[in-house]
């Protein structure tokens, strides 16, 4: 344990940015996941398996949600941007092929990974609450990861661009959810 | 039980600036009807108050605009008082938010000709920051207050909506001189009423997106035509 216990109404504003934050990227994921569904319809092989990951996806956001909503966090500003550009970005990569929807689905768990991993150092002990749930869902990013590779995420056409390009725009994403 | 006032600054024990400023700040409105927001408000106020002039003065060091944040601030407080959680759990949302309203309307009666003057103030150009802070500061208490959970763009334009009304009704209630404020609330029932209309029609619009054409739909068919056969 590191640092003394928050005061009841005392301001998290780390934790609260944390919060809006992870949010933010469920949600984003979701989209995604959405997108991705939209073209692929759902008689595609891999469909099956994208939509038990966005089901996931929803569990954690809906945690997140009553988490901001109990603690009265403000949601991103630019959570209609992430409605749009998630959405997009899942179309275009299923539009490219199976295999790159699976490349984006790894660029971004692992981009989620690295994230909550951050979350984690940072937090400490000081929100057992917040830092549980990152633990929790953190094992199920890892594993979607893992599910992208093993249905050929890595053949996927010009796959270190493509994953490189989509990790850029995840950071991205991430720095501004923070602030916004 | 508070510990009782030091004779020196009126102050108790344990009372910091903070909530100094929230115990004085409806006595400054009280005298702000007669000589505005003002050193002079505070001096009085801290007099009806026992409490030291000085000590006063340095609460409210940001001038005009740090009182009346002030008091804005007491009269969240006020109406979370009036109206904790269990009184609101069996109203519906738009009588929650009626309620929440009329609530500060009643906290503000008894200082109309000071919430006059705050007004002023506010609407000069160099406060607009600070006065659009305001207004939002008390459309997001009202909305957590009434139990809103949205987490997406609504949390925004839910405040933006209510902000705004609340600020319209405010200067209803200036020059409202009818009983009860019976105006005032109309005002407000009807401003509340076009909110409601215009929400069902924005769900009427956006709902079923099932029923829409879709370009990634119709894309994804003509990529995966052979998957899908």
């Amino acid at each position: 344990m590191t640092g003394p216990a928050p005061r009841p109404g005392q301001r998290r504003t780390g934790a609260d940015a944390m919060l809006r934050v992870d949010q933010a990227g469920e949600y984003g994921a979701i989209r995604i996941y959405a997108g991705q569904l939209a073209v692929l319809g759902d008689r595609h092989p891999m469909s099956r398996e994208i939509a038990r990951m966005a089901a996931q996806e929803e569990r954690h956001r809906k945690h997140f949600d009553a988490m901001m909503a109990q603690r009265g966090v403000r949601p991103t500003m630019l959570q209609p941007f992430w409605h749009v550009a998630g959405f997009a970005l899942g179309a275009a990569t299923a539009l490219l092929g199976p295999q790159a929807a699976m490349a984006c689905t790894a660029a971004i768990e692992t981009e989620i990974d690295d994230h909550y991993g951050r979350q984690l150092d940072d937090l400490g002990g000081q929100d057992p609450e917040l830092s549980g749930a990152i633990a929790d869902f953190r094992a199920e990013e890892v594993e979607h990861r893992e599910t992208a590779i093993a249905h050929g995420a890595e053949s996927a056409p010009a796959y270190p661009l493509l994953s490189g390009l989509i990790r850029l725009g995840c950071r991205a994403a991430i720095t501004l959810s923070q602030r916004l | 039980m508070i510990a009782p006032p030091r004779p020196e600054t009126g102050m108790s024990e344990d009372e910091t600036l903070d909530s100094l400023r929230l115990r004085l700040a409806p006595l400054v409105a009280a005298n702000a009807a007669f000589d505005g927001w003002s050193k002079d408000a505070v001096a009085m106020a801290a007099d009806d108050a026992g409490v030291d002039r000085d000590v006063a003065a340095l609460a409210f060091d940001g001038g005009a605009m740090a009182m009346i944040d002030a008091w804005f601030a007491s009269v969240d407080v006020a109406m979370l008082t009036r109206f904790p959680p269990d009184a609101l759990a069996t109203m519906k949302i738009r009588e929650r938010i009626t309620a929440l309203v009329e609530a500060r309307l009643a906290i503000l009666a008894p200082h109309r000709e000071a919430l006059r003057r705050a007004q002023a103030i506010l609407a000069m150009p160099r406060y607009a920051s600070r006065a659009a802070q305001l207004g939002w500061r008390a459309a997001d208490i009202i909305w957590r207050a009434a139990g809103d959970a949205a987490v997406d763009y609504n949390h925004y334009t839910k405040r933006a909506t209510l902000g705004a009304v609340y600020a319209a009704t405010q200067f209803v209630f200036v020059n409202d001189e009818s009983e009860d404020h019976a105006e005032t609330r109309a005002f407000l029932a009807r401003r509340i009423e076009g909110i409601m209309n215009f929400e069902k029609a924005k769900a009427r619009f956006t709902g079923n997106s099932d029923q829409h054409f879709s370009i990634p739909r119709f894309l994804g068919r003509l990529r995966y035509r052979a998957a899908n056969r």
